[in-house]
């Protein structure tokens, strides 16, 4: 008998097990990426600074380029799947659930072609 | 409705510890922060229209009313949902830590106030002496 629930139930699934683990990688990466995404833009650079001139000079860099990227990527199906978790909480009728959730996917499919388009084919 | 309002009253009186509260603020943080970053990678792909375009856009994020926002709300989400996320990620990957979870909460409000504050202090400086 234990006290306390596990802190870690098991999946319901194969798919639910590597959307946990996948939450979890993408956590510690973020951390790192999103938070010092954030300082750099926010305090190191300030809003106010930040122009068209500004990122087409950051893109110069392919190491920038790279950064953005993981920043995209991550973050967005990070968010994405998170918001796929909480719909499933939330809308219960069956047909409510696929709409709602056919938009988020369609939505996720547009922003990441949309963001590596740019990140990948932007000239000066 | 009605369902959506009994659960409401039941969120809200309902005596969760620690946790209940940590989880509510991770959920709401993350959902805000996934709609910011909705607009913001189409803002970001503007850039494919040329400094006309983009910089026209800008004047939206130089508003005084939306840097608000951003510091009060996406600095404060992101910040908050980081902290509270890698404390998720020990206790899930080091299930002994389990046991001390109320402790790391604590500690996660103790850095997040740390860090927080002063830099919340500096952006918040700025929009009032221009820079
Ligand atoms: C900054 C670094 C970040 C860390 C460390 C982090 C960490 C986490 C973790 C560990 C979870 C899983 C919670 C669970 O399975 O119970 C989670 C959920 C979530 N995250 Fe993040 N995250 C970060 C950034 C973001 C960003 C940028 C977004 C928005 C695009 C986001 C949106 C979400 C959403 C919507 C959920 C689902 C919330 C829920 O189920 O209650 N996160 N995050």
């Amino acid at each position: 008998m234990q006290a306390t629930s596990p802190a870690r139930p098991r999946p319901a699934s194969n798919f639910e097990l590597y959307s946990w683990f996948f939450m979890r990688i993408s956590a510690i990466v973020l951390f790192v990426l999103a938070v010092f995404h954030l300082v750099y833009m926010h305090l190191v650079i300030g809003l106010d600074a930040i122009t068209f001139e500004v990122i087409a000079e950051r893109w110069q860099s392919a190491g920038w380029r790279l950064f953005d990227l993981f920043l995209l990527v991550f973050g967005w199906i990070h968010g994405a799947n998170g918001m796929r978790v909480v719909l499933d909480d939330y809308i219960h009728p069956q047909g409510w659930k696929v709409f709602v959730k056919s938009i988020l996917y369609v939505v996720t499919f547009v922003l990441i072609v949309l963001g590596a388009y740019i990140i990948f084919t932007f000239r000066m | 409705m009605m369902a959506a309002i009994t659960n409401l009253f039941r969120a809200v009186t309902y005596r969760g510890q620690e946790g209940q509260i940590a989880w509510m603020l991770h959920r709401i943080a993350g959902v805000g922060v996934f709609v910011f970053l909705a607009g913001h990678i189409f803002d970001i792909f503007l850039m494919a229209f040329g400094p006309d375009v983009f910089d026209a856009l800008l004047f939206f994020y130089h508003q005084f009313f939306f840097k608000l926002l951003i510091i009060f709300g996406l600095y404060l989400g992101v910040l908050y949902h980081a902290l509270n996320g890698i404390r998720i990620v020990i206790i899930d990957f080091w299930p002994g830590m389990a046991k001390y979870q109320a402790r790391l909460w604590r500690i996660q409000l103790g850095i997040f106030v740390l860090a927080y504050i002063p830099s919340a202090t500096i952006m918040l400086s700025r929009m009032f002496d221009g820079s």
